[in-house]
């Protein structure tokens, strides 16, 4: 699904390189659950938006689902975010303005889905994640792991092939996080989903079903925990 | 989706209310100025084209050669004899009409008797107007001599109904006329005002000068319509030829002009139009839209100002599949439903403030004279408006790369955005600057005037018209009054003091070199003429009954001495035309007409037979109130026909400032809403970035820093902005009020005090916006701030 060569990424600061990711080469396949680990400015989360198609990497080439997407027009990336990438992030994220049931709804608003599938959609999630009575409710009302169940829910509304989590526990007590990572243990289990996440914690690494060790910008351990 | 975009945008509205409210309260002041103008607008562009075939209707229009052959003047007066023939010689000319100029005259229902404006005009008139005709018929309401058509509030005052066909009315206390027709009011924005109108066949049986068909007396207007297709560059050439032949004269020639164009385009040079009260509408739009940009760029700093945040939302909608197109339609939504918001309010403001409005410029304008082009209009500026308000942060947010709003750093474009919001502030101040020095200029103009010596003493001088029975009866008047007590002294004059010119040239005097084209204005008067006005006599005496040789006396002014360039003035013999004149006096030359400028050299003669104006000096040892009243009792008594008028001079003075108070009124108005709104807008670009800074503050303030070199530190930018904007204003201001003070021939000068106000005033109405802000932000416990995340 997801084929990186040899990713650079580099800033070049009064002729001097400053290197945040080097040769970085690794084949992710439809239906992984991948932890990208590391001590901080490793260049983990670098590397997750190049994944995401963030930022684009200074040399290398990167497919996804076949396609070369190393220097993408911002049309044809959206494209690909309607359709197949939802995003979790650490500070979760939400619009503000939007209460719980239309920040779920927004990503199909702009995939321009059908109003009755949409509400059937949302009301799906809402069942799902058990935040039915939180659906009229603003995101500065809710607990932060509420806000990030919403953020998942938001991401999985548009049905995407795969899922990028910067640090999705990051601002989250310790139950609430157990709590989203057996969430996102069923949602790669059971429907297939890919995931990547970006974390800290060996705890969370543990849910996944391989790690990807960063130090200094290199690929210093790729662990596959199923063989294990 | 548009239904979340609009509700997202209330939501954010409401959410974030000091600067909705700066935004909405500017909008909607910046809207009501356009709307006022449109009003204003539409009510001066549609002057005299209510009529059906308007757009064919013209007036004509006299040139007048001076010696060389220039143009010397254009005016819409012409001769009785012009008329008959055009109908008679030129097959265009569908439809042509001789009115007189119109004046008060008296109409009277029984003893019910009020001066109301009359004109005469021949039936085509009904042609070229479509007046509504409530009763009667406009087929033969203007075809027997002793017809007279009513408006509807004539008709109303005289008999308390409009059902009064056939009824007769007296005019002017002799003639019985009877009542053809009763038509709707006319149109304030109507050129030819009456409250009733007789036909020109009547006019010639009143009239003397009226029955004369003559080439000389340029007393008339002449309307005129012409066949659709008919090609008006023509018509003026058949003209041109036609009144060659019948009229010798070569001092003047005719063209026409199109009525409903006249009243803008009225002001001549060499017989072609060069403008005229378009200049007003240019210089009330300008303000207007001025206002509603200051405005707009409120709008755009608050947006931009807040980018940061927005950048963050725009960062997610772009990361869950939201395209630039409907970010830019989402941002647009909201600068629409905010200006949509803001012009109800203005809608709101204008029926608040109109009739201020109305009574402080003297006009009569109303939401009523929107049309559908006008909501066009009004729905243009909305869109207008939203789309300038949008248009910055909606294209400049919604460029903002995901990743880097979403990091938090967007200082790629920061130095731009800074750059641009400084330069919008800039704008905002240097119009408002701009607006205050004119304000002043204007203020101090008016009060320089003012200030002039008028050389006539007008207060406790009175006027009356002299009508009716007081033609004959005015000696006995006179020694009535005098008896009474109420006037010290009494004048008849063919024309009110602060007249408007009745100039001839031809005049000679000893010792005159050649023939020369000099411009007098001639006054015919009676006895006590300086007593009664006051005016400085320099040498000789005052018009008597006691010396009877006055008959062939004149008083001359100061400047009239000095054109002659006599030296020995008392006693040497001029001649006007064919009579000849030795002048009694001189007086010192006061201001009449217009107080602008040096008027010409005035003739005072003595004569009974021309009346016009009684003028009245009051007597000082009674109450002002009690004057008044003697003289009404004694008028009426002698004249119970007619009404009684009495007028001050004070007033008469005060209202040739009338154009130039409504500019200073304006330029006030406008002035002070600008600065408002810009300070609006300053205090919420201030309040947003001291809410910015707040942990900058907190952690300056643990280190030490002072409340004053905090407030320092947040002002300062702001301060030097307006500093700029001074720069830029002055020079501008100078120069733009230097040609409009360069108009009148007695003026001020723009002092360098009225610069120093101007701008020590606005920096500290910008200070004072400020430093509120800055020492509430500066003055807060610095733990708020830091334990703030």
């Amino acid at each position: 699904m997801i084929k990186l060569e040899n990713i650079e990424k580099y800033y070049a600061n009064k002729g001097l390189k400053s290197y945040i990711l080097r040769h970085v080469s690794t084949t992710i396949e439809q239906g992984e659950f991948v932890s990208i680990m590391g001590p901080s400015g490793a260049g983990k989360s670098t590397l997750l938006n190049i994944l995401g198609m963030l930022e684009e990497p200074t040399y290398g080439t990167y497919e996804f689902m076949g396609e070369n997407v190393t220097a993408l027009n911002e049309r044809k990336r959206i494209e690909l975010y309607r359709n197949h990438i939802g995003f979790v992030f650490q500070a979760y994220h939400l619009i503000d303005e939007m209460t719980v049931a239309e920040n779920i709804e927004a990503p199909l608003l702009y995939k321009k889905i059908g109003s009755a599938e949409r509400k059937s959609r949302v009301a799906d999630m809402l069942d799902r994640f058990n935040i039915v009575g939180k659906k009229d409710l603003f995101p500065n009302q809710l607990s932060g792991g509420q806000q990030q169940l919403v953020g998942i829910a938001r991401a999985l509304a548009a049905q995407p092939s795969i899922i990028l989590a910067d640090e999705p526990t990051g601002n989250l007590q310790s139950a609430q996080a157990l709590q989203i990572m057996e969430l996102f243990k069923t949602l790669n289990r059971k429907e297939g989903i890919t995931i990547i996440q970006v974390t800290h914690a060996e705890v969370n690494a543990a849910y996944g079903s391989r790690i990807l060790h960063l130090l200094d910008g290199v690929i210093k351990e790729d662990l596959n925990l199923v063989n294990v | 989706m548009f239904k979340l975009n609009l509700k997202i945008a209330l939501r954010s509205l409401w959410k974030n209310k000091v600067s909705s409210f700066i935004n909405v309260i500017g909008l909607a002041i910046g809207l009501a100025a356009c709307l006022m103008l449109l009003i204003y607008v539409s009510y001066e562009w549609n002057f005299d084209k209510q009529a059906k075939n308007s757009t064919h209707v013209y007036e004509t229009m006299t040139n007048v050669f001076g010696d060389k052959g220039e143009i010397m003047t254009t005016f819409d007066g012409t001769p009785t004899a012009f008329a008959p023939l055009i109908k008679q010689e030129i097959p265009e000319v569908k439809y042509i009409c001789r009115i007189n100029y119109g004046d008060k005259s008296l109409i009277a229902n029984g003893t019910n008797s009020f001066k109301r404006i009359a004109r005469f005009a021949d039936p085509d008139i009904l042609h070229l107007y479509d007046y509504q005709f409530i009763h009667g018929d406009p087929k033969t309401a203007m075809t027997s001599p002793g017809s007279v058509i009513l408006t509807e509030t004539t008709a109303r005052i005289l008999f308390g109904s409009t059902d009064v066909l056939n009824k007769s009315v007296r005019y002017q206390d002799q003639h019985e006329l009877t009542i053809t027709g009763i038509i709707k009011d006319l149109p304030a924005n109507s050129s030819n005002q009456f409250d009733y109108l007789m036909p020109w066949s009547f006019y010639q049986t009143v009239e003397e000068q009226a029955r004369d068909l003559n080439w000389s007396n340029y007393g008339y207007i002449t309307l005129m319509s012409l066949d659709p297709g008919a090609n008006p560059d023509l018509v003026n050439k058949k003209i041109t030829a036609v009144v060659k032949e019948k009229n010798a004269q070569t001092f003047a020639s005719h063209f026409i002009f199109p009525l409903n164009k006249l009243h803008l385009y009225g002001k001549f040079k060499d017989g072609k139009s060069i403008g005229g009260d378009i200049e007003k509408i240019w210089l009330f739009m300008g303000l207007a839209f001025g206002i509603l940009l200051i405005a707009c760029i409120n709008f755009m700093n608050m947006a931009t100002a807040k980018s940061e945040k927005r950048a963050k939302e725009v960062g997610i909608k772009k990361t869950i599949g939201a395209t630039r197109s409907s970010l830019i339609i989402q941002f647009l939504t909201e600068s629409m439903v905010l200006t949509m918001i803001s012009i109800i309010m203005a809608i709101a403001l204008v029926e608040i403030f109109l009739p201020a409005f109305n009574n402080l410029l003297d006009m009569k304008l109303s939401l009523g004279y929107f049309n559908a082009y006008s909501w066009f209009g009004i729905m243009g500026i909305v869109l207008f408006t939203g789309l300038t308000a949008g248009s910055y942060p909606a294209f400049y947010l919604s460029s903002f790369n995901p990743i880097q709003t979403l990091k938090r750093n967007i200082k790629t474009k920061h130095l731009f955005s800074i750059s641009l919001r400084q330069v919008l502030i800039i704008g905002q101040f240097s119009f408002t600057i701009i607006l205050i020095i004119a304000t002043l200029v204007i203020y101090r103009q008016i009060q320089y005037i003012k200030n002039k010596p008028q050389g006539v003493d007008i207060n406790a001088l009175v006027e009356m018209p002299q009508d009716g029975a007081l033609k004959i009866k005015y000696e006995e008047l006179k020694s009535q009054l005098i008896k009474s007590g109420a006037v010290t002294s009494v004048n008849s004059s063919v024309s009110g003091l602060a007249h408007h010119g009745n100039n001839f040239s031809g005049l000679k005097w000893p010792g005159m070199k050649e023939e020369n084209k000099i411009m007098f204005n001639k006054v015919l008067t009676t006895s006590d003429f300086v007593k009664t006005s006051g005016l400085k006599l320099l040498q000789g005496r005052d018009f008597s009954e006691k010396y009877a040789s006055d008959t062939a006396a004149v008083l001359v002014s100061a400047s009239a001495v000095k054109t002659m360039g006599l030296h020995n003035p008392l006693g040497q013999v001029i001649s006007i035309f064919s009579d000849r004149m030795t002048i009694i006096g001189i007086f010192e030359d006061y201001v009449w007409d217009s107080p602008y400028k040096s008027n010409n050299p005035m003739i005072v003669s003595y004569s009974k037979n021309y009346t016009g104006t009684i003028t009245m000096r009051l007597n000082p040892a009674n109450s002002l109130q009690q004057n008044v009243e003697t003289i009404e009792k004694i008028t009426k008594q002698m004249n119970p026909a007619y009404p009684v008028e009495i007028n001050f001079l004070s007033a008469i003075y005060a209202n040739m400032l009338q154009q130039e108070k409504t500019l200073g009124l304006l330029s006030n108005l406008f002035g002070a809403l600008a600065i408002f709104i810009s300070c609006l807008g300053l205090y919420g670009l201030v309040a947003y970035s001291a809410e910015q800074r707040t942990k900058e503050f907190g952690v300056r303030k643990v280190l030490g820093a002072s409340v004053y070199s905090l407030m320092e530190l947040l002002s300062l930018s702001f301060i030097k902005m307006i500093m700029i904007a001074i720069l830029i204003a002055v020079p501008v201001a100078y120069y733009v009020m230097g040609i409009w003070l360069r108009n009148f021939e007695f003026h001020t000068s723009i002092s360098w005090w009225i610069i120093l106000i101007a701008a020590c005033g606005t920096l500290v109405m910008a200070i004072l916006t400020v430093s509120w802000q800055a020492y509430k932000t500066a003055r807060a416990n610095p733990v708020d701030a830091l334990k703030y995340e």
